[in-house]
């Protein structure tokens, strides 16, 4: 029954992910880099146009008190655009306390024995 | 004549104590609590609120500081921000959005306290949790150097 499960779940996960990856290759790209003039940025990157940059950044510099009514951009960025990735630093923490717990609590109760 | 010396020290680390680590708790909190407006976030806030942790055991010792901070509540909690976290970006699904969506994000004027939705929340419990494991932590790695010591 355990292995039936396990077999069940990650077929609908692979058929989901097959199905997801379809459809967005249909959607456009955000940054495909083809309004960038490489060669005049590099040359006077001052006068510039950045006005009409295509992608995600733009949205995130440009938009993030409409979109999430919050002052401090980095905040922002890293609890709303990027909230995946706070949520995986979070649980490297809790992994790294939960490691020096096993390790510590072997050194703390060798330490006891030894002082008795 | 060494044992005059080290109550001298004792006193002064014990007056540093007192007079920073309320100013260290309150600063924590505040930046915690203020993410959304002011430099800082839930990952400093709490590393400045754990910092008291350090400054109690300086001032009063391993076991002062074990009997006001309970370890095993510690522990726990650390683990209830993870699952608040976690809550907080499955609100998203709930409301019919994606997984982290900001979903109730227009509920005051940017600049309040309350304003940005998830954000303040997300924030809180990241805070929560650092603040709560890195104490753990510290209070964990001094209990192995008081029983080196010893």
């Amino acid at each position: 029954m355990k292995k039936f499960l396990a077999y069940f779940s990650i077929t609908v996960f692979l058929i989901i992910g097959c199905y997801v990856a379809k459809d967005m290759s249909k959607l456009p790209s955000t940054f495909d880099g083809t309004k960038v003039n490489v060669v005049d940025l590099y040359n006077n990157p001052e006068k510039y146009e950045t006005n009409d940059a295509d992608g995600v950044a733009n949205i995130m510099v440009k938009e993030t008190i409409d979109k999430t009514h919050a002052i401090n951009a980095v905040t922002a960025i890293v609890f709303d655009f990027r909230g995946y990735d706070t949520l995986g630093e979070s649980f490297v923490l809790f992994t790294a306390i939960s490691g020096t717990v096993v390790i510590l609590r072997n050194a703390l109760k060798g330490r006891a024995d030894k002082d008795e | 004549m060494s044992k005059k010396e080290i109550k001298v020290k004792n006193y002064i680390i014990k007056t540093a104590a007192d007079f920073f680590a309320p100013i260290g708790l309150i600063l924590g909190i505040y930046v915690i609590l203020h993410g959304h407006l002011s430099p800082g976030g839930g990952f400093q806030g709490g590393v400045l609120v754990a910092s008291a942790a350090v400054l109690i055991y300086l001032g009063y010792g391993y076991e002062k500081a074990t009997k006001t901070l309970n370890v095993n509540l510690l522990k726990k909690s650390e683990s209830i921000a993870a699952l608040m976290y976690s809550f907080f970006a499955l609100l998203g699904i709930f409301y019919a959005a994606n997984f982290c969506r900001n979903v109730f994000y227009n509920v005051g004027k940017p600049g309040d306290l309350f304003s940005s939705g998830t954000i303040f929340l997300m924030n809180f419990a990241v805070g929560y949790k650092v603040l709560t494991g890195i104490g753990f932590l510290i209070l964990l790695m001094f209990g192995l150097l008081n029983n080196e010591e010893a």
